[in-house]
């Protein structure tokens, strides 16, 4: 049987979940000889491949339209959705802004932050992904495996990944079950 | 007794229990989120829900008092997605986002409710409206986003305190937590007896000091004893790397059942005072630091020669903030073996000295127990606020006024009770004996004299007019008290504590002081209750620990020429010593205290003093050693030798 190609991604997050996942330190070698690793943003493959992979693995929530595509083209490709970390799983710190308006976001952060001068201007290329309200990964896209944590542990990170690449899907619960 | 099966398990509970308390008692795990054992159940957050047979829908355990039979089910798929269902609704209400929270971790019970039911998202994401926080208490921040409306505090500061502070506002999901009429919490009638904090089962009441500084996993805790008062409440304190962080209630204390006051719950944090850490001598007019030995010579050396002086000799004063073993300590070093002048608190009897003569001169016991007050149908407070300096004795009494307990307040000066009160009497200048007679010739108008005396009802009109009160006042004011079947007079140390025993046995109604101190009782039984008059005393020996010295104490003090204060914080008593011994503070030691009902209790410490800080005990040991004196005996054979105004435990 071939290994299951495992792909990731990260969207409105720290990148900290990511971090938690290399804490799981010498056992990587391990997922490295479960899961074909495939593409994910600390390694040269970006992007998920077209044929699709098993299992994907996003980080953060959405909170513009670029992160749209990056979970939309991620459900697209895998069988698996795994939501990885409390941004992801719920909203998450970037879901504080939630409690003000979008313009009020923009204007806070380029306008009134303390260390902007009077040329402070909100950014509006059409190039730019459009900033919306940040959301879960799951009122965007179905997902199959919710990780909560901030970040997950390096165990449950591995106890998640090692239970997908042998075909079962994993319980998080007890002592794996923490929401920060 | 009746009969019914949870999970399968057949049981026997009192009628009149509810279904959750069954199964607690039958070891059936059912969760709950508003259910407290100490507060009325309310039934408000469903989390509960338990199938009885029978019955329509799903039924709250909490509030459902059990029947005959009945056959309760608590695992059943219906019951575990209703629960997750429940969860699922109260996430989506408000802002439980853990990352920002201080209680997240292990002592949020909404958070572990939810890992009990594995729950790894919300189905339902929140609705984003923000919700006011409000942080004008000193000691509390109330944060309406965490709240789950469970009204835990609403009910705590209701019928644990009787304070009816805290309230809602709106309906529904709109709910808002409000002190008052919505004023800030700040400027409310809030009295931070910080039960609100203590019941609220999520971070929405902060407490400014813990928060942020440890999970309950990672604190010691110390079961113990609060020295704040009399009364002598069980305390629970918190305690990391030996720095205190909280203080809580002791739920299980049979004293104060969980229920503290501002000084026993926030005031310890506040400490703002100067410590001092070394010995202090007096070296060429100023406090100079010194070993334990210098100090301790120099202290020795200005003693001994005003052994066994009577007249300027040595005035010895001790905190009555002291344990019972070191109060002993003080009593046989300074009467018994130094024949000092004048031994005694630096309370000077004020609080106990008519009581206990009292008991002297009846030869026994006279006052009630708190649980009296919890038992009474009427309470008349004597020229005492409890609400004052015994919050908590002044608690018992508010919270039980909603369900009928009559309140009588006999006191010339503004007391905290008087809105409460069914009648406040008060009297214009006049002695209070005069007040006392009035009172029992209303009592015999009235017919509900229960003993005999000699006044005369037709005496009511000249002794009401004496007073400068109509003998409508003292016809209300009597008949609050005497109506009662088991009435309680509280009052403290009046100098007309005979009257006052006569009126209490006219109205067969217990009485109650309320001393002063934490040991104020054990001092007085030690007759360490004289009062200090300014005298040609050549020294004073000033055992103050952690306690504070009145301003006109510390002026009489400062003409005697050879003074030695033990003290914890550095203040104008110890500026004007010739030694200071460092002392440790209430935390740091621990000893028995003997509290307003005769209750003896032993303190534990919970925090480690500095190296060179002593108890007051140790040093007098080793003060004694220097003047070759052997500190022995048992103090609990003094205790009881005097008899006592109250009964004291054995």
């Amino acid at each position: 049987m071939a290994k299951p190609k495992v792909s990731t991604d990260w969207m409105a997050g720290c990148a900290g979940c990511h971090m938690s996942l290399l804490d799981m330190d010498e056992r990587i070698a391990k997922i490295a000889e479960l899961v074909d690793l495939r593409s994910t943003p600390i390694t040269d493959l970006k992007v998920p491949d077209e044929s699709g992979v098993d299992v994907g693995v996003l980080e953060g929530g959405i909170n513009n339209t670029s992160n749209e595509e990056v979970a939309h083209r991620m459900r697209s490709r895998c069988k698996i959705l795994v939501a990885l970390g409390d941004c992801a799983v719920f909203g998450g710190v970037p879901a504080m802004r939630n409690f003000f308006t979008i313009e009020e976001s923009l204007r806070r952060a380029y306008i009134e932050s303390e260390s902007t001068d009077d040329s402070g201007k909100i950014p509006s290329d059409p190039e730019l992904c459009k900033p919306t309200k940040v959301r879960a990964l799951h009122e965007v896209v179905p997902v199959d495996v919710f990780v909560p944590g901030c970040p997950p542990n390096a165990d449950t990170i591995f106890y998640v990944l090692s239970e997908l690449a042998q075909g079962r899907i994993p319980d998080v619960k007890d002592d794996k079950l923490s929401w920060y | 007794m009746v009969t019914l099966t949870i999970d399968g398990k057949t049981i026997e509970v009192p009628e009149g229990t509810t279904v959750l308390r069954a199964a607690q008692s039958a070891g059936v795990d059912i969760p709950t989120l508003c259910d407290h054992p100490h507060l009325t159940p309310y039934g408000g957050c469903r989390l509960c829900l338990v199938e009885v047979e029978g019955a329509r829908t799903l039924q709250p355990s909490c509030t459902m008092p059990v029947s005959n039979n009945m056959v309760v089910k608590t695992n059943t798929k219906k019951v575990l997605d209703a629960r997750k269902f429940v969860l699922t609704l109260i996430f989506s209400e408000r802002n439980h986002f853990c990352p920002y929270c201080q209680v997240s971790g292990g002592d949020c019970e909404l958070q572990n409710a939810a890992y009990h039911e594995g729950m790894t998202h919300w189905p339902l994401q929140p609705n984003w409206q923000p919700y006011p926080v409000d942080a004008s208490h000193p000691y509390i921040i109330l944060e309406n986003n965490r709240c789950i409306l469970c009204r835990r505090c609403v009910r705590a500061c209701g019928e644990l305190i009787g304070n009816f502070t805290l309230g809602f506002e709106e309906r529904g999901a709109r709910s808002i937590l409000v002190a008052d009429t919505g004023v800030p919490l700040g400027e409310s009638t809030c009295v931070s007896c910080g039960a609100c904090v203590q019941v609220c089962p999520t971070g929405a009441l902060i407490d400014r000091w813990s928060a942020y500084r440890g999970h309950d996993v990672a604190l010691d805790s110390t079961q113990t004893i609060c020295v704040g008062c009399s009364v002598g409440c069980g305390i629970k304190v918190f305690t990391r790397d030996n720095n205190l962080v909280r203080i809580d209630g002791d739920w299980d204390a049979s004293i104060n059942g969980g229920v503290l006051c501002e000084i026993g719950h926030f005031e310890p944090m506040t400490e703002k005072c100067d410590r001092i850490h070394t010995p202090m001598v007096r070296k060429n007019g100023s406090l100079k630091a010194a070993t334990w030995e210098e100090a301790l010579t120099v202290a020795a050396e200005g003693l001994q020669p005003l052994k066994e002086k009577t007249t300027s000799g040595i005035a010895a004063l001790i905190s009555t903030r002291q344990p019972v073993e070191t109060i002993h300590h003080f009593k046989q070093l300074f009467e018994y073996h130094l024949g000092a002048e004048l031994v005694t608190s630096t309370e000077e009897g004020i609080y106990t000295s008519f009581a206990s003569l009292a008991a002297e001169t009846s030869g026994k016991p006279f006052e009630a127990k708190l649980s009296d007050i919890h038992d009474s149908d009427s309470v008349m407070v004597f020229e005492v606020d409890p609400l004052k300096d015994h919050q908590v004795a002044g608690f018992f009494i508010k919270r039980k006024l909603p369900s009928g307990m009559k309140l009588l307040v006999v006191d010339q000066s503004e007391n905290a009770l008087d809105k409460a009160a069914n009648k406040a009497l008060k009297p214009a200048k006049c002695t209070y004996e005069d007040v006392l007679k009035a009172l029992t010739a209303a009592v015999v108008k009235l017919g509900l004299a229960k003993g005999k005396t000699s006044i005369k009802a037709d005496e009511l009109n000249s002794l009401a007019a004496k007073t400068g009160l109509t003998t409508d006042d003292y016809l209300d004011a009597a008949y609050v008290i005497a109506a009662a079947e088991k009435p309680v007079i509280i009052y403290e140390n009046h100098e007309n504590i005979v009257s006052l025993k006569e009126f209490a046995t006219l109205v067969d109604a217990k009485l109650m002081s309320l001393k002063g101190g934490a040991n104020s009782l054990a001092a007085a039984q030690f007759n360490l209750d004289k009062s200090y008059k300014p005298d040609r005393f050549k020294a004073a020996y000033v055992a103050l620990g952690d306690d504070e010295l009145s301003q006109k104490m510390i002026k009489e003090l400062e003409s005697i020429p050879f003074k030695v204060v033990q003290a914890s914080y550095a203040s104008s008593a110890t500026a004007m010593a010739d030694v200071v011994f460092p002392s440790t503070t209430w935390l740091e030691q621990g000893g028995h205290y003997v509290n307003l009902e005769g209750t003896v209790q032993e303190a534990f410490p919970s925090l480690k003093p500095a190296d060179e800080i002593k108890t007051i005990g140790e040093t007098l040991i080793a003060l004694s050693s220097r003047l070759g004196i052997n500190l022995d005996g048992d103090w609990t054979k003094e205790l009881h030798k005097r008899i006592s105004p109250v009964e004291i435990a054995r």
